[in-house]
């Protein structure tokens, strides 16, 4: 079992985009499982108007994804933590392939992710599984491709603000 | 001798699917990366599909190599003990 | 309405000519930079996703279409807080799904190319 503290030194990601709580279960290199507990009181319940529907409380599906990601980034990392983006090596997120929705998460879901690396090259990994919510499966992910890449190549890309824009 | 049938026309679909490409863009010959414009990422992941697709296990080495579909149908030919 | 809780807080504004483009600007203070990451701020690639999302349903074939996958997405260069995201996507029906082809790019250049999947809200959808 992992607790927070120790995914976060292994992810460099923080509140409010630290959407795993705990692993627990990791066999590394083969397979992980993880949870993260859903409530209201994310940031991005804020704007939702007053008297929303309990449907209109679903949780972003997009986020449902970045959640089960950060899982697999967990086990794509154990072997290398990097938790300071800046130095060393940094995991990109290289593409997502056949993730489907299934069923609405709603807080008060506990959602679990269940990761399994499919195969492991020098600088690649690429995963599948999928999230439950008491047992009935919310979210399948067919293929997620992460890619290790010096963190040069991110900050290289960084824009430079060249005179005439300040001007 | 396996008896998966391994069809030039179903890899065409398979892999225009992965590389979200239009098959008659991927001609036997067209080459993923320079003349698809598909990282090599991309032409990575499309052997790890074909891998799991037609039940082989594939050298990071050997799976490098394959920049066309031609490429692709002959390596899984050779492993499939079809060629 | 779907859509309403969303990671992103600048909405996409659909061009008026209605050809299926929109455009949005990541500003600097999106409530998950602080978080990703501290000091070294980058728009979550699942965020671009999300303006496709947000644009696709701003400009729906039909009513009543909701995400049900995301076939396909290609992160190809990061996006940061201040870039102006381009959206420009194609609506297509095969065999009773409708499919969301969609690249939201920046000054620099594509950011990443995204197949979705919507499909009738279906019981499947309900609680």
């Amino acid at each position: 079992m992992i607790t927070v503290a120790g995914i976060k030194r292994v992810l460099p990601h923080r509140y409010p985009m630290l959407l795993v709580d705990r692993v627990d279960d990791l066999v590394p290199g083969e397979r992980l499982t993880a949870r993260k507990a859903v409530t209201a009181n994310e940031p991005w319940y804020q704007d939702l108007p007053e008297g929303a529907d309990d449907r209109e409380h679903a949780y972003p599906s997009v986020l449902l994804v970045e959640s089960w990601c950060q899982a697999a980034g967990v086990l794509a990392a154990w072997d290398l933590p990097n938790p300071d983006v800046l130095t060393g090596q940094v995991m990109l997120f290289g593409g997502i392939a056949d993730v489907v929705f299934h069923h609405p998460v709603l807080p008060g879901d506990v959602l679990v992710h269940h990761v399994r690396l499919v195969r492991s090259f020098s600088d690649t990994v690429i995963f599948e599984g999928e999230a439950a919510v008491d047992g009935r499966t919310v979210l399948e992910i067919g293929r997620v491709v992460m890619a290790m890449r010096p963190a040069t190549e991110l900050t290289a890309e960084q824009p430079a603000v060249s005179t005439k824009e300040i001007g | 001798m396996s008896n998966v049938v391994l069809d030039m026309d179903e890899l065409r679909t398979t892999v225009a699917d992965v590389l979200d490409v239009d098959e008659s863009e991927l001609t036997d010959e067209a080459d993923f990366v320079n003349e698809v414009g598909v990282d090599s990422l991309m032409a990575m992941e499309v052997m790890v599909v074909l891998e799991r697709k037609y039940g082989v296990t594939l050298g990071e080495e050997e799976l490098k190599q394959v920049t066309c579909l031609k490429k692709a149908h002959d390596l899984l030919a050779d492993k499939l003990g079809l060629a | 309405m779907p859509g309403a809780v969303s990671p992103v807080r600048g909405r996409p504004e659909p061009a008026a000519d209605g050809a299926g483009t929109a455009a949005v600007l990541v500003a600097a203070d999106e409530p998950v930079f602080p978080g990703h990451y501290p000091g070294f701020p980058i728009f979550p690639g699942v965020c671009v996703v999300e303006h496709v999302h947000l644009t696709a349903l701003a400009t729906l074939p039909k009513p009543g279409l909701r995400l049900a996958a995301i076939e396909s997405t290609r992160f190809l260069s990061p996006v940061f807080p201040g870039d102006r995201l381009e959206v420009e996507l194609a609506w297509q029906e095969k065999d009773g799904a409708w499919r969301c082809r969609a690249v939201a790019g920046t000054a620099r250049g594509q950011a990443a190319a995204v197949r979705l999947r919507f499909t009738e809200e279906t019981e499947e959808g309900e609680l």
